[in-house]
């Protein structure tokens, strides 16, 4: 067994329950935020999300409710 | 939206106001046990204003009652403006607010009482915690009802960012504050020895990761476009921002426990995930500091957008210090030295109170339709905030690392070549200097108590007042 190998060799048959939920939850955790960081950089979607950065300005000018709080 | 939309804004006024208020107290403790510690005797053998005693008052006024009021003052503020919606009900918004402030002031009465779960940031007892749970759940259900009957489609990015904080702070709360009560003002935790120190620096790292960073992202994205008058850089920042951010904290706790009896691997862990978060964390300070792409002259006549904009600079330097110290090699260095502390105040003077500052300034004039009473006040303000949060930060840089160094120096024969007390010692210039530092910081926050108060009295007293209204002294 190579340095690596030994550095990486995992003990399966000790895994327990917990382990495995946790290893399952980080394994799609990690793929769903990459699959996210495509879906956020693809060109295509480029215009859809950056049209949101205008929300916060779309109020202006609007009562600031005095006498209703 | 109909031009007559109505906001729901008197309870938006009250948080905003006390946040000011709690922000001169929580810094004047602050001083005053900063004083304690380069000049003992200040605390006149008095048990109750005793380092000890009062540190918690300190942390828990800055934290919960400053940054607190802030985060539920800003967060109602913006779910309002960016859904076109007032809040979803004015009652548990109102309970929200006194709830609040019946937490803070439990917590000036029994933590001078040395009652205390003595948990880092979450020393209150039971009776309290269950306050705050209750307080903190009226809060976030309102702020998801408001968002429920919003008039627009997109749920803007700063309330994901006020979300994710209100979730995960309640999951939080509730498992670090388990505990069998023995009587009405003391309880014990249900976790012992490792798996108690885990859960708590679990607790505790995510205080910073979502109470003290996710909450005032959300004021970030949404205050620093509305003063600059400019959108975010990039929306798909943000978004990439958020997901790192959320996914990437709830990681990080095991790095306050390196070379302790936590398995070795779970602190590698947390050091890698501090590493990896660097990411997210500069991807949003970039995304915040290039908003004002093209607008960069504003700074020199916009007080307010200074602190906004100098609050990310600090945001950055934070959370790439944070990062190094949780390395082990590094770690070895600094953990229980006062770099730690260093780090911790660059975060919280440097980001949260600036840019608490900035969104509560820009609210002020929103929320009560007029100019602050005087700009030059804001900008010697600002200068005596940054000034203060600078000496403070390098004081605690140059004493942490003279610890850690003084701590493991080995003589020839393998001893230790200083006492600890030798290095207490050492430490008095440093102590005295970070004293000056946060006191500087706290004229500072008296300038804005005085700022505020007297623009509120202008209008309150003349409501006629308009954005006509501007002193300048």
């Amino acid at each position: 067994m190579t340095k690596l190998q030994a550095y990486f060799q995992t003990d399966w048959q000790a895994m327990t329950a917990t382990d495995w939920v946790g290893l399952i939850i980080n394994v799609v955790i990690f793929i769903a935020l990459l699959v996210l960081f495509y879906w956020v950089f693809n060109p295509k979607n480029k215009q859809k999300l950056e049209a949101h950065r205008h929300l916060p300005f779309r109020d202006e000018g609007k009562s600031s409710g005095k006498k209703h709080g | 939206m109909q031009e007559q939309q109505q906001y729901s804004f008197e309870v938006v006024k009250w948080f905003t106001y006390m946040a000011v208020v709690y922000f001169v107290i929580g810094t004047g403790v602050g001083v005053w046990i900063a004083a304690e510690l380069a000049w003992p005797a200040l605390n006149f053998d008095n048990p109750y204003i005793s380092f000890g005693r009062l540190r918690p008052v300190h942390t828990n006024a800055v934290i919960f009652a400053f940054g607190g009021s802030t985060l539920m003052a800003s967060a109602y503020y913006v779910v309002q403006r960016t859904s076109g919606v007032r809040l979803w009900s004015d009652k548990l918004a109102w309970f929200s607010f006194w709830g609040w402030n019946l937490v803070i002031l439990g917590a000036v009465i029994t933590l001078p009482l040395g009652l205390t779960q003595s948990k880092e940031y979450a020393e209150l007892e039971w009776p309290l915690d269950i306050l705050i749970a209750a307080v903190w759940l009226a809060y976030t259900f309102n702020f998801i009802m408001t968002l429920s009957i919003r008039k627009v489609s997109h749920i803007y990015v700063a309330n994901w960012f006020f979300l994710s904080m209100m979730v995960m702070v309640t999951y939080l709360h509730v498992v670090n504050s388990l505990v069998i009560p023995v009587s009405l003002w003391k309880s014990y935790s249900i976790f012992s020895g490792v798996q108690d120190a885990m859960i708590q620096w679990w607790w505790g790292h995510n205080a910073v990761g979502f109470f003290l960073t996710a909450g005032f992202l959300g004021i970030m994205y949404y205050f620093v476009p509305k003063q600059a008058n400019r959108p975010v850089y990039s929306y798909r920042l943000s978004v990439v921002h958020f997901w790192g951010l959320a996914f990437g904290y709830v990681w990080l706790g095991a790095h306050h426990l390196q070379y302790t009896a936590l398995p070795d691997w779970t602190g590698s862990l947390g050091a890698a995930i501090s590493l990896a978060m660097i990411i997210p964390s500069w991807g949003g300070a970039i995304n915040g500091l290039f908003t004002l792409n093209g607008a960069w002259d504003k700074l020199r006549t916009d007080y307010t957008l200074r602190f906004l904009v100098v609050s990310l600079a600090f945001y950055a330097m934070s959370t790439f210090e944070g990062p190094v110290m949780s390395a082990k090699t590094v770690n070895a260095l600094s953990h229980y030295t006062d770099w730690t502390i260093g780090h911790v105040h660059s975060g919280a003077l440097g980001w949260v109170a600036m840019v608490s500052v900035g969104a509560i300034y820009h609210m002020v004039e929103k929320l009560w339709n007029t100019k602050v009473y005087s700009v030059n006040l804001i900008n010697i303000h600002f200068w005596l905030a940054t000034i203060g949060t600078v000496l403070y930060i390098t004081s605690m840089w140059v004493s942490g690392i003279m610890q850690g160094l003084m701590w493991r120096a080995y003589d020839e024969y393998g001893n230790l070549t200083y006492t600890f007390v030798e290095s207490l010692a050492e430490m008095f210039p440093y102590y005295a200097m970070r004293t000056v530092g946060g006191f500087i910081f706290f004229l500072g926050a008296c300038l804005m108590l005085f700022n505020i108060t007297v623009t509120i009295r202008k209008v309150e007293t003349n409501p006629a007042s308009d954005m006509s209204n501007v002193a300048v002294i």
